[in-house]
């Protein structure tokens, strides 16, 4: 028995666009003025190859929430139940085809979607209101998903290697569970509901997609991906709409795992329900759940200024703050706050606040009605420092950045996720403060440090919590296989994606021993 | 530094410390640091092993940093002409009294907000002001201040982009640009007023479209187009270099310039960084990544600048002899005369070849980075990173490489 081969062999990460280029730009614009053409896209709900109405459902965009990007069906609880009952009979099939095969349909699906990424990019810049460098990243990374959960579905299909002695053989792998629960947010409205399909998908099982009210049309463009790249229809279904359908399959006694990212509320509520383990379930549900975070910054008296403050405007108000990896707070060494400060200051005065679509956009509109309202309520809690100068657009969910500074310690903004472009900076006595302050948090998602003392940085390192640490840079843009992404402590459940160990919780481990002793002659 | 030079580890660790020196707070600060990156070297030569066992004792600590801190003084007052243009005139009169012009070239933060940016926009017309009050009083020199094509200011001021604006983004550069253009265009009226040259420097790939975009567009200003000496760069290293000097050149030929646009063609100085952020991203690297055929280009793109000429005054800019004593053939063989074609070399590393192309009748113009440490430090590591290079010129020929060797035929 090998052991298992390193996950990483032979993947890479798909380029991102050169937008520095001029011809990279346009051909973007072009694919938008394409999709526009097409606009509303129709996704309906598909259960097993059954196509529902596509009606009930619309997803607009916030940057002009009086156009439809796609008309989307809503699935109810029944359809939940039908989408289970296909995945059993789907499972059947999908799980008994060998590792390698299924790992070819998943590469299949890549390759549609790198065909397709400059559309799919103008998807998201019209239904998510993602600026166009991380829509363009955000296809990357569900290429880059599928890619390497292919590639280590194949190199986990070998098992592990087991302690052999005269006379026994002892095997352990891996098999899939049955049927996944999907349930995935929009901010990451193609990559996250794409890393979560791919891994139940590549490791055998089937899948049921709920994807966010807000994002249908990326899902069914995913969906549509595998089906043609030759995932069996009753193995994966499509169910868009509101809650009450991801309820459902939580619920639902024939599902086996919960795939879901998303916020804290909901996470615990899919924990507890799907603890509920009624006698005629055959097995316990396994979770996985990425939620919320509070996400600190640490700049230590010897950063460099020149890099922090670009680094952490981006990781603050790149995509408006809605990243689950987003800096909510600064922590500076106060050698180095007054300076921080005014440089942050004047740097959050000059972000361009616009729409999704313009190549000069730093800050986009938030995701919806409700976003807006939540960010300016805390907003509304803490005098701004600076804000954009800039006049906000008239149409469209607009937050404008700000940057909040010395608040109370009971302040909600500095505890609380506010999932938007609001930044607050507090000054500490030294590094070790800041790192008491953010190991006082219940979140452990992404945290950052800027500090140019290799002690400093091994300490703070040793002692935070944080699922991604990141030292002397942006605290965003985990790349699949380099930074394996989620948080732990209230931040989530579950291990990384894109990570060497995300597959594990889409099979259980099976070990067999034989007895190769025949009347004192051993058998090898 | 040679000892620098020798080991690659103990070089990234001084460069380090270099680089942080401005952040630290203490004598005591400045020797932890110093401390805490040497560890990190596994063959520590026994002078720094002595530094080592210094920095256990707060005395020996407070010692060790003041040397320090002497020591990155020291090394900078070699590459910094001086604190500000007022303080360097001293040094630039010197130079020019021993045949060298001079292009200053004002040292500071990165640019993030609108403050910044008009701070170092003032600080350019102080440059402008005080070196061109300064410059009547110099004494003649006939082969700095004329070429076949005319008279040559005394002033000569490089600027960057990146530091008129905090907007500069590589997937927007019209934006960077238009706000850059609106503090570059003073600077430049201002410099035709003066009668001074005002040269725009090229920096990394990100910014190239939005400098080269902005050069075209304001030179081409009514305004701008008579009287005003200006500049722009090439970098040789870049793939696209050839292209892009193809596109200068269509456009000197196209435009109505009185003064004729002058380009420096350099080997660039943002290699590591290029090559790198490409990598990370999966991108083919915008420059050679074999120094060979950056130099072979370079080669190139002097024999094509010099053809250009008198749309274009053409600046060599190379501490490689081989680079330097092509240009001269080259020009020579195109009929040129010597004083059409001018030599530029960095202040602190190409002022040996500077007095030698001095003597041989060449103008010679040196690059003089004006600011405090503080300011100055990340561009004094990115010289030090030229320099120690590998495969410098400078680096081999430190090392006694023999000189044939170091000008072969690249």
């Amino acid at each position: 028995m090998s052991t298992v081969a390193e996950p990483s062999a032979g993947f890479r990460n798909e380029p991102i666009l050169e937008l520095r280029r001029a011809p990279a730009r346009e051909s973007l614009l072009e694919a938008l003025r394409e999709l526009d053409a097409r606009l509303p896209l129709s996704v309906p709900v598909l259960v097993g190859g059954e196509r529902g109405p596509a009606e009930g459902l619309d997803s607009t965009d916030p940057g002009a929430p009086g156009r439809v990007v796609a008309s989307a069906g809503r699935a109810v609880e029944a359809d939940a139940a039908a989408a289970v009952e296909a995945a059993e009979r789907g499972f059947r099939d999908w799980s008994a085809r060998p590792a390698a095969e299924r790992a070819e349909v998943l590469r299949g699906a890549a390759a549609i979607l790198r065909e397709r990424r400059l559309e799919l990019a103008a998807l998201q810049v019209r239904e998510c209101a993602k600026p166009w460098p991380e829509a363009d990243g955000d296809v990357c990374e569900a290429i880059d998903f599928l890619e390497y959960y292919a590639r280590d579905a194949v190199a986990l299909d070998e098992g592990r290697a087991l302690v052999q002695v005269p006379g026994e053989r002892n095997t352990m792998r891996y098999a899939p569970r049955g049927v996944a629960a999907v349930i995935a947010p929009w901010n990451f409205p193609l990559a996250i509901p794409c890393g979560m399909t791919a891994a139940a998908l590549a490791a055998g099982n089937a899948a049921v997609l709920k994807p966010a009210e807000q994002s249908p049309g990326s899902a069914g463009a995913l969906v549509d991906a595998l089906h043609a790249a030759g995932v069996p229809r009753e193995a994966l279904s499509l169910l868009p709409g509101y809650g009450e359908a991801g309820a459902a399959l939580v619920r639902d006694p024939r599902v086996h795992v919960i795939a879901f990212t998303g916020s804290s509320a909901v996470g615990l509520e899919i924990l507890r329900a799907s603890a509920e383990t009624p006698e005629a379930q055959g097995h316990v549900k396994r979770v996985v759940s990425e939620m919320g975070g509070k996400n600190c910054v640490i700049v230590d008296s010897d950063a460099d200024l020149d890099d922090v403050v670009p680094e952490v405007v981006h990781s603050a108000f790149g995509y408006a703050g809605q990243k689950c990896s987003a800096a909510a707070r600064v922590l500076v060494h106060e050698a180095a706050a007054d300076t921080l400060l005014e440089r942050l200051a004047g740097a959050v005065r000059v972000l361009d606040v616009g729409q999704a679509e313009r190549f000069a956009t730093e800050v986009p509109p938030v995701i919806e009605r409700e976003a807006q309202e939540r960010v300016r309520r805390y907003a509304a809690m803490a005098p701004a420092l600076a804000s954009s100068e800039q006049p906000l657009p008239e149409e469209g969910w607009f937050c404008a950045p700000t940057l909040v500074a010395d608040l109370p310690d009971d302040s909600p903004v500095l505890s609380e996720e506010i999932f938007g472009p609001l930044l607050a900076v507090t000054r500490v006595r030294d590094v070790d403060e800041a790192c008491d302050v953010i190991d006082a948090l219940p979140f452990a998602l992404t945290g950052g440090l800027f500090s140019r003392t290799p002690a400093t940085i091994e300490r703070v390192a040793a002692r935070l919590p944080v699922g991604n640490l990141y030292v002397n840079r942006g605290i965003t843009g985990a790349m699949v296989g380099r930074q394996p992404f989620g948080g732990n402590r209230r931040s989530g459940i579950g291990s990384k994606a894109g990570g060497p160990d995300y597959l594990l919780q889409f099979v259980e481990p099976r070990v067999v021993t034989e007895n190769t002793m025949r009347h004192g002659i051993p058998v090898e | 530094m040679e000892l620098a030079s020798q080991d690659a580890e103990l070089r990234a660790a001084l460069f380090r410390f270099v680089d942080v020196t401005p952040a630290c707070r203490s004598l005591d600060d400045l020797a932890r640091h110093l401390t805490g990156y040497l560890e990190e070297v596994d063959d520590r030569p026994p002078p720094i092993q002595a530094a080592m066992r210094m920095s256990g004792t707060k005395p020996g600590r407070a010692a060790l940093g003041a040397a320090a801190a002497a020591g990155v003084r020291h090394m900078a007052h070699r590459f910094i002409v001086g604190e500000s243009p007022k303080a360097a005139l001293k040094a630039i009169r010197h130079l020019w009294d021993n045949g060298a012009a001079v292009s200053l070239d004002l040292l500071g933060e990165a640019t993030v907000t609108e403050p910044e940016a008009d701070r170092y926009a003032a600080r350019c017309l102080d440059a402008l002001e005080t070196l061109a009050g300064a410059a009547p009083s110099w004494p003649e020199r006939p082969v700095l201040e004329a070429d076949s094509l005319g008279p040559l200011p005394r002033v000569n001021l490089s600027v960057k982009v990146s530091a008129l604006t905090p907007l500069l983004r590589p997937e927007a550069p019209e934006v960077g640009r238009e706000d850059a253009t609106r503090r570059m265009r003073p600077l430049l009226v201002r410099a035709k007023e003066l009668g001074a040259h005002l040269h725009i420097d090229m920096e990394s790939v990100d910014t190239a479209e939005a400098t080269l975009g902005l050069v075209f567009e304001l030179l081409d200003e009514p305004e701008l187009r008579t009287g005003l000496s200006a500049g722009v760069v090439i970098q040789a290293y870049l793939r696209e270099s050839p292209q892009q000097l193809e596109q200068v050149l269509d456009w000197a030929a196209g435009t109505e310039r009185e003064q004729p646009l002058v380009v420096r063609l350099v080997k660039g100085a943002y290699w590591d960084h290029e090559v790198v952020d490409a990598r990370q991203h999966g991108w083919t690297p915008p420059v050679f990544e074999a120094k060979r055929d950056s130099d072979r280009n370079f080669e190139a793109l002097t024999g094509r600048l010099i053809e250009g000429w008198p749309h274009v005054r053409p600046a060599i800019a190379s501490h490689n002899l081989r680079s330097v004593a092509h240009a001269v053939a080259a020009a020579r063989e195109l009929g040129r005369e010597d004083r059409d074609v001018e030599f530029q070399v960095l202040r602190g590393l190409g002022d040996d070849l500077a007095a030698a192309l001095a003597d041989l009748g060449h103008r010679v113009r040196i690059y003089c980075p004006v600011g405090d440490l503080v300011a100055g430090m990340a561009y004094l590591v990115r010289r030090l990173l030229e320099n120690t290079a590998n495969e410098s010129f400078l680096g081999e020929q430190q090392r006694g490489t023999p000189i044939e060797e170091l000008l072969a035929a690249p």
